[in-house]
């Protein structure tokens, strides 16, 4: 080959006669560094396009944020003895870390498998466990990164509000464990990039905006007031609500075990889907 | 070792914590394949392979499109599930002890991938902790330097050339310093120079002790690079032989004639055959024959040139389900004058 500068001062070949000795290190159970690595990669990845990833995020819920709250919000009642501009604060957060949850993996793995750099996670001695949980950790790191910028926006115009911050944390982590579940798999079966486009602009947003995020289901007229409650992210705006603000139109409890109904199937199919290796190797 | 039926799992159920067999003390083969199938609904695209790569070798495996090549790869290296059988790496089974075979397993793809966010550099750094290792900034410089990237160590990988990108493959399959490395059709698309160089640093790779399993369309890099070579058709292994011995039982040397006078034919040996551009293929088996032959032909000779059988028309007859060395041995000219 062509040499260039020399790097380390050495005019060697690569010290390939360790090439014949390689130490049969401890491979244990759990590749941590390999977790390690897949984590850093996957967040280093979104902080590479941070304008994408987080900035505009935070620019669209401020202006829900500005639009909803503090400009319509003047004209409303408070609810549920709560202001609005208040009240909005919440829903805006968990939107945030749906949509930047779902993103992360569905985004990162979908174009892993387009551009053939799945398979060096794939012949590389991490199970699924390390994958698994590597992709989840960087798409929780995203989701509280934008989550907590969001928050902290809304704080500095109307004050901190933490009700209750075992409450808060619960709800946050469970969803944005579920829907960076949810982006994996959509990722898995994806084909096309539209097929990618498909959950959030057909299911999440309409589900999200329908969820409760701008208004309590206690302001829309029978039966849409009680169909409302099937929708599982209103449980997850509620949960999140009574954390923040102590208020909320679902009891926390039973938001949680709504929530926990979604994560656990949801964790159990994906996590054998990856065993599997379905959609993965061939 | 005890040999596990592969049952289909993408991920062994229970990964191995036991202690691994200290490498340095293993003296079978680096590979060890038994009854390997593959079937994708239909296809068989693996059907019944059995292989032994011994330790040290570099293996050619040759096949036309569609032979099963990428996928017999895929199934050693993880990326595809075998249908049954058994694959041993330096004796551990991939299904059982994947986490060790991995890490001595390196793979050059076929396909050129990159991932676009990252640099050269940071693609080796990954890769190594992809396989459990710590960074290892030096030897990562080394390998850039050595594929001669160096000075390109920063740029985002999809700035990198066709020739850049193939470089980096093979440097990131390097990254975990494997003791077997397959490379997929590493020259696919680069240019004489680079295959040469590619060629240059694979021959250095076995002469270090690092068993390579090569998959090439071009046979004259099997033929460069191989020291036994295996076939592929349709799934089934059809050959393996070494390359010396194939080429030495079925190579025939030839003298390539054009006669002054074509009624003088005759005058040829009988085993002798025209081609079609009226050129007569006369096979010689030794310099004693060959010089009787240059003695009868003194002075009735218009034109003369040597011609010998390639590993490419051994292959092309194998293929095709001839006799290696059979008569439909039509020759190369590759000493033409």
């Amino acid at each position: 080959m062509p040499t260039t500068s020399n790097p380390s001062n050495t005019t060697s070949q690569p010290e390939q006669a360790e090439v014949t000795a390689l130490p049969m290190a401890h491979v244990g159970r759990f590749n941590f560094i390999g977790f390690q690595t897949l984590l850093l990669k996957e967040i280093r990845r979104f902080t590479k396009v941070w304008m994408q990833t987080v900035l505009s995020p935070l620019m669209s819920t401020a202006l829900y944020f500005l639009i909803f709250g503090v400009a319509l919000g003047s004209r409303l009642r408070e609810v549920d003895g709560v202001p609005y501009i208040q009240y909005v604060v919440p829903g805006l957060v968990m939107m945030s870390m749906i949509n930047a949850s779902f993103l992360n993996t569905s985004s990162s793995l979908f174009q892993s498998k387009i551009n053939g750099t799945i398979n060096d996670i794939l012949i590389a001695p991490l199970g699924w466990m390390e994958i698994l949980s590597a992709y989840i950790a960087a798409a929780a790191v995203r989701a509280f990164v934008v989550g907590g910028l969001v928050w902290s926006t809304a704080a500095f115009f109307i004050g901190p509000q933490i009700h209750n911050l075992g409450l808060t944390l619960f709800f946050a982590l469970t969803v944005v464990v579920a829907f960076a579940l949810l982006g994996l798999v959509v990722a898995l079966h994806a084909q096309k990039f539209d097929h990618l486009a498909v959950i959030p602009s057909f299911v999440l947003t309409p589900l999200t905006f329908l969820g409760g995020v701008f208004y309590s289901v206690d302001m829309l007229p029978e039966p849409w007031s009680n169909v409302a409650t099937y929708n599982p992210i209103l449980h997850m705006v509620s949960g999140l609500r009574h954390g923040m603000l102590g208020t909320g139109d679902v009891n926390p409890a039973t938001a949680a075990v709504v929530v926990l109904c979604v994560l656990a199937p949801a964790a159990a199919l994906t996590a054998r889907t990856f065993a599997r290796g379905t959609k993965l190797r061939s | 070792m005890k040999t596990l039926e592969i049952k289909g799992e993408g991920e062994p159920k229970t990964p191995s914590v036991a202690p691994q067999k200290a490498t340095s003390a293993y003296s079978g083969p680096a590979l060890r394949i038994r009854g390997l199938h593959k079937k994708y609904g239909n296809l068989h695209a693996v059907d019944n392979v059995d292989l032994e790569v011994p330790e040290g070798e570099i293996f050619a495996l040759l096949g036309p499109n569609g032979a099963g090549k990428s996928t017999l790869i895929h199934c050693i290296t993880g990326l595809a599930v075998p249908t049954s059988g058994s694959i041993e790496v330096f004796g551990h089974d991939v299904g059982t002890h994947f986490q060790t075979t991995r890490r001595l397993v390196g793979l050059v793809p076929q396909e050129i991938t990159y991932d676009p966010f990252f640099t050269p550099q940071e693609s080796l750094l990954i890769q190594m902790g992809f396989m459990g290792l710590k960074p290892d900034p030096k030897w990562a410089n080394q390998l850039l330097e050595t594929f001669a990237l160096w000075q390109h160590r920063r740029a985002y990988t999809r700035a990198l050339s066709g020739g850049m990108k193939r470089r980096l493959l093979i440097a990131k399959a390097l990254a975990h310093r494997p003791k077997l490395l397959f490379l997929d059709e590493p020259t696919a698309g680069v240019d004489v120079e680079l295959r040469q160089e590619v060629w240059r640093e694979v021959k250095k790779l076995r002469d270090r002790g690092t068993t390579i399993i090569l998959t090439t369309h071009y046979l004259q890099e099997a033929e460069e690079l191989a020291d036994r070579v295996g076939m592929i058709r349709s799934g089934k292994i059809v050959l393996v032989e070494d390359k010396k011995t194939l080429l030495d039982n079925y190579q025939k040397r030839f003298l390539v004639v054009a006669l002054k006078d074509r009624k003088q034919s005759d005058l040829l040996p009988k085993d002798a055959w025209a081609r079609d551009d009226g050129r007569w293929m006369i096979p010689w088996e030794s310099e004693a024959h060959l010089e009787q032959l240059l003695a009868e032909l003194r002075g009735k000779i218009a034109h003369l040139e040597f011609s010998q059988t390639t590993l490419e028309d051994i292959f092309v007859n194998v293929m095709h389900q001839r006799n290696p060395g059979g008569s439909n041995n039509r020759g190369s000219n590759n000493h033409g004058q």
